[in-house]
């Protein structure tokens, strides 16, 4: 087999020979090649998506913008009138919202998709069909949510949405819903995007790339998608309750049912600080991409950036109560959060102090890219500073909820996130369009930018001391707030036609305008080694990459891979194929089919928009009918997409290199997404135990009188038919291995059956001891585990009948079991979930004295 | 160098690529000291929030069971530490260059990360059981 080979050894490339370039490049062009016409939107492939997601982003920031714009204008002179203040409050929730969710995470996926596989020299991500399932979820979830304020149901709640103003339907319409569905939806696809993008960096990378070789940005893609895993879960927990309480009055956040709205309050930071640096770490990224290009060397302290990003992606979780400092906590709980605010600067600031050495020890090229993330280095030096300063317990109680705050965040996130992008976006548009911009609007468009920031955003730090607060509507002369104000709202103006001028710029239509030259900024990196014109299919072929900067260090690559010299240079099955390879050292374990274009996913899709949409205005009947949809089209895909049992068991690959065509297991990218979602489950699923014992915390009178407690016999009974049903799962992946095909079918819907009887004996259960959700917090939280459950096993149910189904037409069988094992490994964490539960519902109010 | 990456899956069971925990060769280290910092951390936090809402104010004890359970975790990440030196090679230098295209090259940058990763976890935790010692009561 191929895992003892030393990819130095290899054989030499067959002689040039143009007529089978030709014929190479031909097939290479039928199989990569974009759909015709309007069925463009059918499209997969990264180079479209992640198109379509950067414009899609950068629209909905423009619409976010002209809501600041507005919140500006209304904010101009004292007792304005302008906007009503019901319209204002919708617009700075929408601002928020829509800059956070709908601009600042989305965008780094958008840039990953576009560049990532470019950077690793593959041809597309692992999963095309995923990335175009999410860009649509994205889209659709989106224009709902910025749609609202056209109908003047936005949300008014702050993009925090805190309770008890969210939670109680007197207080707060359909906006909150329209919130929180339609962010829930968006996190979906998030998450969607993360387990893509962690796939893609571990198993995806071009043969040779080891750990240590890996550029920078894959680093900070990895670390982001598997903070974006970690904390949106305890948002879509939170999502969950809040719904619940709004729609059937489950008591999770009325403290009158024995429910404490601050439990909101901490799910919300725990994914809204790291939220931060999942906004942040993308665009340092990017300059920590372009650097080495400007300085012509490789960055110094390679591996200390690998370490900042590391570390802080791990600090930046014990950060979220600097949100809360004002909410009455112990000062001990508040310190330990301050003191890990503090320790935070020191990772950030290694990877800042990386940056001007590298600077420093070159001579740095000069060029746009350069000065819009010199200007991104001093704006958020700036507001980490002052980040540094809220950190503290004491100032933080003075500067709270004030615009001193709004300064801090809008420099971070600006200079942290914003002109960084904007760096990017002057970089690699010739790498997208293959034209190059026009630099002196360019530079006219910083410059705007940069002064019009600095105007809008400097004198609110003296605003908030001046004790403006945020979210205000309006003032009064008396205040002494106004012609600070006003300089506000010029330089607001300001900024943003600074960056029209850049859209324009980028936008400018270029059909006719010269073509650059092949990677014009001279980098070290591989997505500059396209062809231009450009190919869809990327990489010509799929090089062998033992240096960090292949472009500098690995003379001649280019045109050896433009002969076509090195693996899958041709596509003679007619099919997209990628090379996987390991973790470690990425040798190459096989070779993997992917999908092409098709209707499905934008089915799929829109099935899932739909049944958000439906219910947020409570249609549940027509919800379940798109839910149906949902999942017809998610199994026609499926069915039809992916683990297909190739034509033959393994393919010569190029210079004497032969690999598998079917992998199973954890060889397979399929097995390593499976992890990766249900880590992310895993984590919404704490976030539900957190609230448990969050409660248990909170409340003196938690659990009710013993009769009140469900029955153990009957939660034991539960647990054994969960477990059971997990047993058969595994057995059925021993009984194909075997060859048992009816016994393995048979195990597997036997398995669905013991595990809605354990679910039963649950529910049961909680009936039983009286337990009625809309009356108290212990009920609804007992009856929340029992439906986290039992959708669980509703999925588990499909995915069963579903596996069954392949094994009976022979798709899944002793050899190629892919779905099977991926199967098994879900069933490992359901039954994980059962006993946690069993823990919370049993074992915990026992130790506690309840029974 | 025996790689679990080269085995191919069992005839029955699914191991193949699985990453082992810290032996030499895993990923693992390398999250391992930072993940001894997040189970402090949020032990000491729920510590600290359970003693306040369930006992008394005096906080004389939990800044000792937090000192404690820092010790332990310090301990740990010192034998981490070790290990990223002895086994993967770690070496703690500003001007890395680990280039190197080998097995050995690739041990020794995650050594080497891993090593700068304890030392940024164990100064976290010193900050998490400082607060202790700077207040009497809750």
């Amino acid at each position: 087999m191929t895992q003892e080979i030393d990819l130095s050894k290899l054989a030499p490339p067959e002689p040039f020979d143009e007529a089978r370039d030709k014929a190479q490049r031909a097939r290479l062009m039928t199989v990569w090649q974009e759909p015709p016409g309007w069925k463009i939107i059918t499209a997969v492939n990264n180079s479209h998506i992640g198109k379509w997601y950067l414009l899609t982003s950068f629209a909905f920031f423009v619409f976010a913008g002209i809501l600041a714009l507005m919140i500006r204008a209304q904010l101009a002179v004292p007792n304005n009138d302008l906007f009503s203040q019901q319209l204002y409050n919708q617009l700075f929730t929408l601002h928020g919202t829509a800059m956070m969710f709908l601009f600042a995470v989305p965008i780094f996926e958008a840039v990953a998709i576009l560049i990532l596989p470019e950077i690793l020299g593959a041809r597309d991500l692992p999963f095309p069909r995923l990335s175009a399932f999410g860009y649509w979820c994205f889209l659709i979830g989106g224009v709902f949510v910025c749609g609202s304020i056209l109908f003047g149901v936005a949300p008014d709640g702050g993009w925090f949405m805190y309770t008890p103003l969210s939670s109680n339907t007197e207080y707060s319409g359909l906006g909150a819903d329209i919130w929180l569905l339609g962010l829930s939806f968006i996190e979906v696809s998030s998450i969607a995007a993360a387990v893509e993008l962690i796939v893609g960096v571990l198993k995806c990378r071009p043969p040779g790339m080891r750990l240590n070789l890996m550029p920078l940005y894959c680093w900070y893609v990895l670390v982001v998608a598997g903070m974006i895993l970690f904390a949106f879960p305890p948002l879509i927990a939170g999502d969950l309750l809040l719904e619940m309480e709004r729609a059937f009055g489950w008591a999770f956040f009325d403290v009158d049912r024995g429910g404490d709205p601050m439990l909101w309050q901490h799910l919300f930071w725990i994914f809204g600080h790291p939220e931060v640096y999942i906004v942040f770490l993308p665009s340092i990224a990017l300059i920590a991409t372009m650097l080495p290009t400007f300085a012509g060397r490789p960055m110094v302290g390679h591996s200390w950036i690998v370490l900042s990003a590391i570390g802080v992606a791990f600090l930046s979780f014990g950060l979220w109560v600097h949100h809360m400092f004002t909410t009455g906590l112990p000062e001990i709980s508040l310190s330990f959060f301050s003191a890990a605010s503090e320790a935070v600067a020191v990772p950030t600031g290694i990877q800042i102090f990386c940056f001007i050495a590298t600077m420093l020890v070159s001579k740095l090229r000069p060029s746009v890219p350069m000065l819009f993330a010199g200007g991104a280095l001093a704006i958020f030096v700036f507001g980490g500073l002052t980040g540094v300063m809220v950190a503290l317990v004491p100032f933080d109680w003075q500067a709270h909820d004030s615009y001193f705050v709004v300064a801090h965040l809008h420099y971070t996130l600006i200079g942290g996130m914003l002109f960084p992008l904007m760096a990017g976006i002057c970089y690699w548009y010739p790498f997208v369009t293959q034209r190059a911009m026009n630099d002196r609007a360019s530079r006219w468009a910083f410059w705007l930018m940069f002064g019009g920031f600095n105007l809008a955003f400097l004198p609110m730090h003296w605003t908030g001391i001046m004790g403006m607060p945020r979210r205000v509507w309006t003032y009064d002369l008396s205040d002494g707030w106004a012609v600070l104000n006003m300089v506000s709202t010029i330089g607001a103006f300001v900024f943003a036609a600074g960056f029209a001028a850049l859209a324009a710029n980028v936008l400018w239509p270029r059909g006719k305008a010269p073509l650059v030259a092949r990677n014009i900024w001279n980098a070290g990196t591989m997505e500059w080694s396209g062809e231009v014109p450009g190919k869809p299919w990327g990489a010509r072929s799929i090089p062998y990459i033992h240096t960090r900067y292949p472009l500098w260090e690995q003379p001649g690559l280019v045109e050896q891979i433009d002969r076509g010299e090195w693996f899958l240079p041709d596509a003679e099955e007619g099919k997209r194929e990628l090379i996987v390879t390991d973790i470690l050292d990425a040798r190459p374990l096989y070779v993997q089919r992917v999908g092409g274009p098709t209707f499905l996913t934008l089915g799929s899709a829109f099935c899932l928009g739909t049944v958000f949409i439906l219910a947020t205005f409570h249609l549940w009947s027509l919800a379940l009918a798109f839910g149906a949809g949902f999942i017809g089209f998610t199994l026609w895909w499926l069915w039809t997409g992916t683990s297909e049992i190739p034509e033959r068991p393994s393919k010569p690959v190029g210079r004497g290199l032969t690999l598998p065509t079917y992998a199973q297991g954890n060889r397979s990218p399929g097995w390593w997404a499976v992890f990766i979602t249900m880590t992310g489950d895993m984590t919404a699923f704490m976030g539900l135990v957190f609230s448990y014992f969050f409660y248990w915390t909170a409340l003196p009178d938690f659990f009710p009188v013993a009769a009140q407690i469900p029955a153990l016999h009957w939660l034991l009974l539960g647990l054994g038919g969960l477990i059971v049903g997990w047993l058969m799962s595994v057995g059925a992946r021993r009984q194909l291995g075997q060859g048992a095909r009816g016994t393995a079918m048979a195990l597997l819907l036997g398995a669905v059956l013991a595990g809605f009887a354990g679910l039963g004996a649950w529910a049961f259960a909680a009936h039983e001891a009286g337990l009625d959700p809309t009356v108290h917090s212990f009920d609804a939280m007992v009856w929340m585990l029992v439906l986290w459950m039992g959708l669980h096993l509703l999925l588990n149910a499909v995915m069963h009948v579903y596996v069954a189904a392949r094994i009976w037409a022979d798709i899944c069988n002793p050899d190629y079991r892919a779905d099977l094992m991926n199967l098994t490994l879900f069933t490992h964490f359901l039954a994980l979930t059962a006993i946690v539960i069993f823990i919370l519902l049993a074992v915990f109010p026992m130790l506690m004295g309840a029974v | 160098m025996r790689h679990e990456s080269d085995k191919q899956p069992g005839r029955f069971g699914p191991p193949g690529d699985a990453p082992r925990v810290i032996d030499q060769g895993s990923v693992w280290i390398m999250v391992a000291a930072p993940t001894l910092w997040a189970i402090h951390f949020v032990a000491s936090y729920v510590l600290a929030a359970t003693w306040c809402a369930k006992a008394g104010p005096a906080l004389s004890e939990p800044r000792w069971i937090i000192v404690a359970m820092g010790v332990v975790c310090i301990a740990l990440i010192a034998w981490l530490g070790m290990m990223a030196v002895r086994r993967y090679g770690g070496v703690f230098v500003i001007f890395e260059e680990i280039t190197e295209s080998s097995e050995r090259g690739r041990d020794k940058f995650i050594g080497h990360v891993s090593l700068l990763l304890c030392v940024l976890s164990v100064m976290a935790i010193v900050f998490t059981t400082l607060p202790g010692f700077m207040f009497s009561t809750c």
